[in-house]
C-alpha cells in the first residue's frame, strides 16, 4: 500500500493528513516545536504510524509525496521576529522602503503610523552605481564599493541581505556582480538579489518583495535544511513538496531561492480545500475560515475558483508575487487578552504560540489566552484535549485570568472569560466582513467553511453577528489546510519584463522569453518528479495601451502564444478592458504594448479520494459522553449541556444546540438555537433552528445563482 | 419598511467597494502620471437627488465638489437626462474647483427610472488657456487660465456628440486628455454597472429605505463627534505669500468657528479680499479644504456620506480670496488648502488640543513639460515625489514622514522611480529622507525630503506653485518647527536660479540639476521630554543629527551614558 501525507505547520499546531491509496485516510493533530519545527514534523510522522499499527520505518518507506506548509515565514512577519537584515541600493534611494511612496493607508487617521521597514534605515546601505531606463550602465560599480560594503555588513552583524538597484530588471549586471561579491566575502550570510525575487518594472514593488525574501530567508533556508536532514535520517526516499502562496506546491529548493514564495504557504492551502468541498456539496462559493494557534484566515471561493493577485501584502509588508487572496488577522488560540491604557479588554494580536502557550498548557505560559478562556467557558475538555494526551491545567488558567484581567477589570471570573471569547470572536468576524462586505459581497450568501481546531468552538458567535445562518465543519475541520496541500497542483510562476509596443515587437525575442520560463518550468517540474504529460501552461501578458501607465495582466491561449496568433490576443484584450474598466480603444485602433510577461506553468498530480466511511451508524444518543457546564453566549451564563463523541460513526444524525461534540482533533460548540445535521462522510452542517428551511434554502439558491 | 441593519452596513461597504473599484479602473487606465500614479482623482457615487452615497477621495481637496455639480446638473438638465448620457464640468463658476479638475457625470437607471449618478473627477494635464498645465502665475482672468466646460453633453443616449467633443478636445492642447477623459467614463460605467446590478437586486423600496438610513446613522455618528468640542467661537489665522504678480504680497486667512451643541459653523468672512492674480480660491475647494480638515479631527471611520455634510455649516462670502467673483483666475485655489487647514488646527486648538496637529509641510511643487528626448513625445510630470513633506505630530504620535501636503493627507503616491525614468527623460539622483528636517518635538514632526532629478531634454519649462518657503510649518506646546520648503535649479554653466513660489522658468538647459526640499511637519510638546529611546533611534537611523540631539533633545552624549 502506497501513501500521501499533508503536513502543515501552524504556529500551535502540526496538522496530519496520511491518505492511502485505498482511499482510507488518517488524520492527526500534534503541538508543533516552534523552536524548530521539523521535530514536530518527525514525530506527527511517528505518532501516524503507531495509530495505523505500523513499523515506522515501513510507513516512512511507503510514503510516495509529503507536501507541506509551513508557516515559519507567515508567522517572522506577523510577529517581526524574521533576519535582522539589511538592504543594499542605489545611492540616494535609501528609503524607498521605508517611504512606501508615501501612502497613509488611513487618510484621516492622524495616529495610524508607518510600519516599522524590514530593514531599519541604519540597516539600509547605498552603493554609488547607476544603470538607466534603457540598461545603459551611466556608473560602474566599482569592486572597492563592495569591499567597503563588506566591511560595514560584517560589523553591523546582520543575518541577511537584500540587494535591490535601480533599474536593474532592464540590467541586472550590477545585481550579479554584488550578489556573487557578497555571498563570497560573508559567508553563512543569506543573501538575496531582486533579480532573482522579481525580476520586474517597479522599484517599489521589487524593493519590498526583496526584503520581505530577505526577511524570512535565513529562518526558512535553515528549516528546510534540517527538515531535510531528518528526513534522510529516517530514510524517506519519496518526494518532498512545499505549498506556496499561489495555492500550488513547489520543491524545497525552489523555495530556498525565493523564501517570500510561502509567506502565505499555509493558509493557501484552505480556499484549495474550500474549493473542493464546496464543489462536493454542490456549492459555487465559499468562505474559508482558518483558526489556528496565532492567527485567523479567511479566504473567498468564487465559482469554485481561488481568486489570485500579484496585489498582496501582509501585515502592510507589499509582497508582488503572485498569491490566492487572504486576509490574516492576529487572532487565535493563543491570542493573548489584556488591558489597554483606555481600561477596556484586548485579546491579541501577540499570541503565546505553542511555546509557552497558554497557561492551561503548563509549558511556562503565565498569560491569560483564547484557550484558556475556553477551557473556563467549558467548550474544551481538560482531560481529553487532542484526545487527552494534553492535560489542561484548568486551575492555573483561572488564576491566570482572575489576576491579569478579572480583578484589574472589576469583573467576575466568568464575566472575564466570557468577555474574551466575545471580543476575539467579534475581532475574528471582523476579518470575515473584510473578505466579503468590503468586496462587495454578501458573505451570507456563500458557504461559511470551519477549519483549524480552535475554529468550531468560535464558529456560532462570529455568523450571529453577520447574519450566516449556517456552517459547515468539515470532517478533516481540524487539519483542512493540511487536506488542501494533498489537493494542490505544482505550480511555478515565471516572469519576464519585456517593454515593447507589439508593432516594433521583436517575435524571436517574444517566443524565446516564453520558451526560456517554459524550460525552466519543465526542468523545475521534471525535478519534482512530474511527467511531461501532465504540465499545462498559463501564459499571461501584462499590456496596455500605447501610453497607459498600468497593464491588465492577460490571461492568453498558450496557442495563440507559439503560433503568434496576436490578433486573438488584441480581441481579448480589448474585451477585457472592456468588462475590467468599462470601455475599450478597439474602434480607435489604439495601439497595444507590453510590459511583462508571466508564465505559470502547472504539473498535475493525482488527487487522492476520500472515502465515506458510512458504514455503521450509531444514533446520537448512544454517543452521549457525559452532560457538563459550558458557556451559552445567548443566556450569558453557564448550563448543562451534552457532549457528544464526534468521533462515534453518528453520520446522518441530526444533533440540537445546545451541546458540545467532541472529537480528538477538535470540538464543536452547537449553541442555543442551533442544529448540527452530520453527513455521510461525517462533516457536520450547523444551522439556525429558526431559519434553517428557507434561509438555508435561499442561501444555497443564490449561492448558485452568484 | 424594517430596516436591516447589517443590510444597512452593507449598503455602505457596498458603495465603497464601487467607488474604491472605480479608483482602481481610473488607476490602471490612465495616462498622464498625475492621474495613475499620484492619483488627483477623485470617484464618487451620489443618489437621484445628487446626495453624496460614497467616494474615493484619493486627493480629497478635489472631492466634495462633485456633489454640488451634480445638483447644479439636475438643476440645469432636470427631466432631460436619459440613459446613456454623458456629462462634463469643469466650470469654477457653477461649483467646479479648479479649471484642471475635470468631472464626468453619467446617470444611472434601473428598471427606466433615475437611481443615481456615478462620478469621476480628475486632473487633467491639460486645460487649454496660456500654458501648458494649466498653472498660469501671470492670470488674471479665467480665460487666460483654462477653457470653461459649463455642464454639458459629451453622449446623449449613448451617442457620442462628435460635433461637442471636437470642440472641447480643439481647445486642449495634449491627446493624452481625450483618452483619459474616456478613462474617466469608462470608471463611470463601471460604477453605472454596480449600482444598477444592486439596485436591481434589493429593489428600489429597500435601496431607497435603506440609504437613508445610512444618511442618518451616519449623521449621527458625526454629530456626535461634534459634541465633543466644547461649545464657543473661536478663531485662528493664518497667511498666504504671494499672489504670483506682486512680490511681497501677503493675504490672511481668517477663520472664526463656532459650535454650538452637535452643530459648526465656519465662517471665513473676515480673511482677504481676492487677489489680482491667481491665487484665489473657489467655494467648493474651500468646502473641501474645511471639510477635509475637520475629518482629520474626527472619528476616522464616520463613512463618507451626504449625511456627514449634514451638521457641517461653511459661510464664505463672494469677492473673498476663497470665494472669488467671476472671472477671476482660481488655478491656485486648491493650494490655499494648508492655510484653511492651519488657520481651524490654531483656532479650535485651544479646545481641542488632543485632537489638533501642528502645522503640516505646504505644498510647494513644480510642474515639467517639454519633449521626451528619446520617444519625441511630450510629457507633463507634476513633481509629486519632491513636494512632499512631513505632516504635523499631534499628542502621542510623531507626525507622518514624506507623506506630502495636508489635502493629500497620504493619498497622492509618489511617482514610481522606474516608471518615471521611462516616462519623462529625466533620472533621479536623490529621493531621501532629509535628516533634522521635522520640527522637534516630544512628539516629531513628519520628516522632510531631499531630492535631486537631473534633467534632460532642451525644451523643458517649469511652473512652481505653492508656499511654504517663507514661514516655517509651526510647532505646538513647545514644539518647534521644521525647516523651509526650497526648489533650486543648478545649470551646466555654473547658473543658479531659485524661483518664487509662483513662477515660471522657461528654456531649462539640457543636464540642469534640480534640487528641492521639502520641509517636514512641526512637532508637538518639550523636545527634551521626548522618550530617550525615540532619540536613540532617530540618531542611529541619521533622521536626527547629534548635534540636534544633544542641543534641542538634550540627550546626554554617547560616551557619557553607559548603556541606552
Amino acid at each position: 500500500m502506497r501513501y500521501k501525507l499533508g503536513i502543515d505547520i501552524g504556529g500551535t499546531f502540526t496538522d496530519l493528513i496520511l491518505i492511502a491509496e485505498s482511499g482510507e485516510t488518517t488524520i492527526h493533530k500534534t503541538l508543533s516545536t516552534p523552536e524548530d519545527p521539523s521535530v514536530g514534523f518527525i514525530n506527527g510522522i511517528r505518532e501516524l504510524s503507531e495509530m495505523n499499527d505500523m513499523p515506522f520505518e515501513k510507513l516512512v518507506q511507503a510514503i510516495d509525496t509529503i507536501v507541506h506548509g509551513t508557516t515559519v515565514a507567515t508567522n517572522a512577519l506577523l510577529t517581526l521576529r524574521g533576519a535582522t537584515t539589511a538592504l543594499v541600493t542605489t545611492k540616494g534611494f535609501r528609503d524607498a522602503l521605508e517611504m512606501r511612496r508615501g501612502i497613509r493607508e488611513e487618510q484621516y487617521n492622524n495616529h495610524y503610523r508607518n510600519v516599522e521597514p524590514l530593514a531599519p534605515r541604519h540597516l539600509r546601505y547605498t552603493v554609488n552605481e547607476r544603470i538607466d531606463a534603457e540598461g545603459k550602465i551611466l556608473q560602474k560599480l566599482d569592486e572597492k564599493e563592495l569591499l567597503l560594503l563588506v566591511r560595514k555588513l560584517k560589523m553591523s552583524k546582520v543575518e541577511s541581505v537584500a540587494i535591490c538597484f535601480m533599474n536593474s530588471y532592464k540590467n541586472a549586471i550590477h545585481e550579479k556582480k554584488a550578489l556573487q561579491y557578497l555571498r563570497k566575502n560573508l559567508p553563512g550570510i543569506f543573501i538575496t538579489a531582486s533579480y532573482e525575487v522579481l525580476p520586474s518594472i517597479r522599484f517599489y514593488e521589487r524593493i519590498s518583495t526583496t526584503t520581505v525574501s530577505a526577511y524570512v530567508g535565513p529562518i526558512v533556508a535553515n528549516y528546510f535544511e534540517k527538515l531535510q536532514q531528518k528526513l534522510r535520517e529516517i530514510k524517506f526516499t519519496g518526494v518532498l513538496l512545499v505549498m506556496q502562496s499561489n495555492g500550488g506546491v513547489v520543491s524545497p529548493e525552489a523555495v530556498c531561492k525565493n523564501p517570500a514564495v510561502t509567506v502565505l504557504s499555509g493558509p493557501a492551502a484552505a480556499p484549495t480545500a474550500g474549493a473542493f468541498y464546496s464543489k462536493m456539496l454542490n456549492y459555487r462559493n465559499c468562505i474559508t475560515v482558518d483558526m489556528g494557534g496565532t492567527s485567523f484566515d479567511a479566504a473567498l471561493v468564487i465559482d469554485n475558483q481561488c481568486i489570485t493577485g500579484t496585489e498582496g501584502s501582509i501585515n502592510r509588508y507589499r509582497i508582488a508575487l503572485p498569491s490566492l487572496d487572504i486576509i490574516t488577522i492576529g487572532a487565535g488560540g493563543g491570542s493573548i487578552g489584556w488591558i489597554n491604557e483606555g481600561g477596556l479588554l484586548q485579546m491579541g494580536p501577540q499570541s503565546a504560540g505553542a511555546l509557552p502557550g497558554p497557561v492551561c498548557y503548563n509549558r511556562g505560559g503565565e498569560l491569560p489566552t483564547c484557550t484558556d478562556a475556553d477551557l473556563l467557558l467549558g467548550y474544551l475538555n481538560p482531560t481529553f484535549f487532542a484526545g487527552g494526551k494534553l492535560k489542561l491545567d484548568k486551575k492555573k488558567a483561572e488564576k491566570s485570568i482572575q489576576e491579569k484581567l478579572a480583578s484589574p477589570l472589576g469583573l467576575s471570573l466568568l464575566e472575564a472569560a466570557a468577555g474574551m471569547y466575545r471580543i476575539i470572536n467579534s475581532n475574528m468576524a471582523q476579518g470575515v466582513r473584510q473578505i466579503s462586505i468590503e468586496r462587495g459581497y454578501d458573505p451570507r450568501e456563500f458557504l461559511f467553511i470551519v477549519a483549524g481546531g480552535a475554529g468550531s468552538i468560535h464558529a456560532s458567535e462570529i455568523c450571529k453577528e453577520l447574519e450566516i445562518p449556517m456552517f459547515l465543519v468539515p470532517n478533516v475541520s481540524s487539519i483542512f489546510c493540511a487536506a488542501g496541500m494533498l489537493l494542490g497542483d505544482l505550480k511555478h510562476d515565471y516572469i519576464r519584463s519585456y517593454y515593447t509596443s507589439f508593432q516594433s515587437m521583436d517575435k524571436k525575442k517574444f517566443l524565446s522569453l516564453f520558451k526560456e520560463m517554459q524550460e525552466e518550468g519543465l526542468t523545475t517540474l521534471s525535478g519534482e518528479g512530474v511527467n511531461k504529460n501532465k504540465v499545462t501552461y498559463q501564459p499571461v501578458i501584462d499590456m496596455r495601451y500605447n501610453g497607459q501607465y498600468h497593464e491588465v495582466q492577460l490571461s492568453c491561449n498558450w496557442d495563440d502564444i507559439l503560433n503568434l496568433r496576436f490578433d486573438n490576443i488584441f480581441e481579448t484584450f480589448h474585451h477585457e478592458h472592456n468588462r475590467q474598466f468599462g470601455y475599450s480603444l478597439k474602434e480607435e485602433g489604439t495601439e497595444m504594448e507590453i510590459i511583462n510577461l508571466r508564465l505559470r506553468v502547472t504539473g498535475h498530480n493525482e488527487k487522492p479520494q476520500f472515502l465515506s466511511k458510512n458504514t455503521r451508524r450509531i444514533s446520537a444518543s448512544d454517543a452521549i459522553k457525559e452532560h457538563r457546564d459550558v458557556y451559552i453566549p445567548e443566556l450569558n451564563k453557564m448550563k448543562k449541556v451534552p457532549v457528544y463523541d464526534g468521533d462515534q460513526p453518528i453520520w446522518g444524525e441530526t444533533i440540537q444546540g445546545p451541546c458540545v461534540i467532541e472529537k480528538i482533533t477538535t470540538c464543536i460548540f452547537v449553541s442555543e438555537g442551533y442544529t448540527c445535521k452530520v453527513d455521510d462522510w461525517g462533516s457536520f452542517l450547523v444551522h439556525e433552528k429558526t431559519h434553517s428551511p428557507a434561509r438555508l434554502k435561499q442561501a444555497k439558491l443564490s449561492a448558485h445563482a452568484n | 419598511m424594517q430596516i436591516d441593519k447589517i443590510l444597512v452596513s452593507l449598503f455602505q461597504r457596498a458603495f465603497k467597494s464601487i467607488t474604491d473599484e472605480m479608483s482602481i479602473s481610473l488607476t490602471k487606465t490612465t495616462r498622464s502620471p498625475i492621474l495613475c500614479e499620484a492619483k488627483d482623482f477623485v470617484t464618487g457615487l451620489y443618489d437621484a437627488e445628487g446626495r453624496m452615497l460614497e467616494q474615493t477621495e484619493n486627493l480629497p481637496i478635489l472631492s466634495f465638489s462633485l456633489g454640488p455639480v451634480c445638483k447644479v446638473i439636475l438643476e440645469q438638465y432636470g427631466s432631460n437626462i436619459h440613459e446613456g448620457d454623458v456629462i462634463i464640468h469643469n466650470d469654477v463658476f457653477s461649483m467646479g474647483n479648479q479649471n484642471n479638475d475635470v468631472a464626468i457625470f453619467k446617470p444611472i437607471f434601473a428598471k427606466g427610472k433615475l437611481v443615481g449618478w456615478s462620478a469621476a473627477k480628475g486632473h487633467q494635464a491639460d486645460i487649454g488657456g496660456a500654458v501648458q498645465g494649466g498653472y498660469n502665475p501671470n492670470a488674471t482672468e479665467v480665460w487666460q487660465e483654462a477653457i470653461r466646460i459649463p455642464a454639458t453633453k459629451l453622449y446623449e443616449k449613448g451617442k457620442l456628440r462628435k460635433d461637442v467633443w471636437n470642440l472641447i478636445f480643439a481647445n486642449i492642447r495634449l491627446q493624452m486628455v481625450q483618452e483619459d477623459i474616456k478613462a474617466q467614463i469608462g470608471a463611470c460605467t463601471l460604477g453605472e454597472r454596480r449600482l444598477q446590478v444592486f439596485v436591481e437586486k434589493y429593489g428600489l423600496e429597500v435601496f431607497e429605505a435603506h440609504k437613508q438610513a445610512l444618511f442618518d446613522s451616519t449623521e449621527k455618528m458625526m454629530r456626535s463627534e461634534i459634541r465633543k468640542i466644547p461649545n464657543g467661537v473661536y478663531e485662528g489665522k493664518s497667511m498666504v505669500y504671494y499672489d504670483g504678480k506682486h512680490k511681497g504680497t501677503r493675504f490672511p486667512i481668517h477663520a472664526k468657528i463656532s459650535v454650538k451643541s452637535d452643530q459648526i459653523v465656519f465662517d471665513f468672512s473676515k480673511s482677504s479680499p481676492q487677489t489680482k492674480g491667481f491665487v484665489n480660491g473657489t467655494y467648493t475647494s474651500t468646502c473641501s479644504a474645511i471639510t477635509l480638515t475637520l475629518l482629520q479631527m474626527v472619528n476616522p471611520h464616520i463613512p463618507h456620506n451626504e449625511g456627514m455634510l449634514k451638521p457641517l455649516t461653511y459661510i464664505v462670502p463672494e469677492g473673498t480670496i476663497l470665494n472669488a467673483s467671476w472671472p477671476a483666475a482660481t488655478t491656485f485655489g486648491n493650494h490655499l488648502c494648508p492655510q484653511i487647514a492651519d488657520s481651524i488646527f490654531k483656532a479650535l486648538g485651544p479646545a481641542v488640543p488632543d485632537r489638533i496637529t501642528a502645522g503640516w509641510n505646504h505644498l510647494l511643487c513644480s510642474l515639467f513639460t517639454g519633449t521626451h528626448v528619446r520617444t519625441g513625445r511630450k510629457y507633463v510630470d507634476i513633481c509629486f515625489l519632491g513636494m512632499k513633506g512631513g505632516g504635523g505630530a499631534l499628542k502621542g504620535n510623531d507626525g507622518y514622514d514624506h507623506i506630502g501636503m495636508i489635502d493629500a493627507s497620504g493619498g497622492v503616491l509618489d511617482q514610481d522611480y522606474e516608471m518615471y525614468e521611462i516616462q519623462t527623460p529625466h533620472l533621479i539622483l536623490q529621493h531621501e529622507y532629509l535628516c533634522d528636517s521635522g520640527g522637534a518635538g516630544q512628539w516629531r514632526g513628519g520628516l522632510g525630503t531631499e531630492t535631486k532629478i537631473w534633467l534632460r531634454g532642451n525644451d523643458t519649462t517649469m511652473v512652481v506653485f505653492g508656499d511654504g518657503d517663507i514661514e516655517p510649518n509651526y510647532g505646538l506646546f513647545g514644539g518647534k518647527g521644521s525647516v523651509l520648503n526650497k526648489i533650486e535649479l543648478r545649470y551646466k554653466n555654473g547658473k543658479k536660479i531659485i524661483p518664487l513660489n509662483k513662477d515660471i522658468i522657461l528654456g531649462i538647459p539640457d543636464k540642469t540639476l534640480y534640487y528641492q526640499i521639502a520641509g517636514g511637519g512641526g512637532g508637538y510638546g518639550n523636545p527634551k521630554k521626548r522618550d530617550r529611546n525615540s532619540v536613540l533611534r532617530d540618531l542611529k537611523n541619521e533622521v536626527i543629527s547629534k548635534k540636534a540631539a544633544e542641543k534641542i533633545y538634550g540627550l546626554k552624549t554617547a560616551s557619557k551614558r553607559k548603556k541606552p
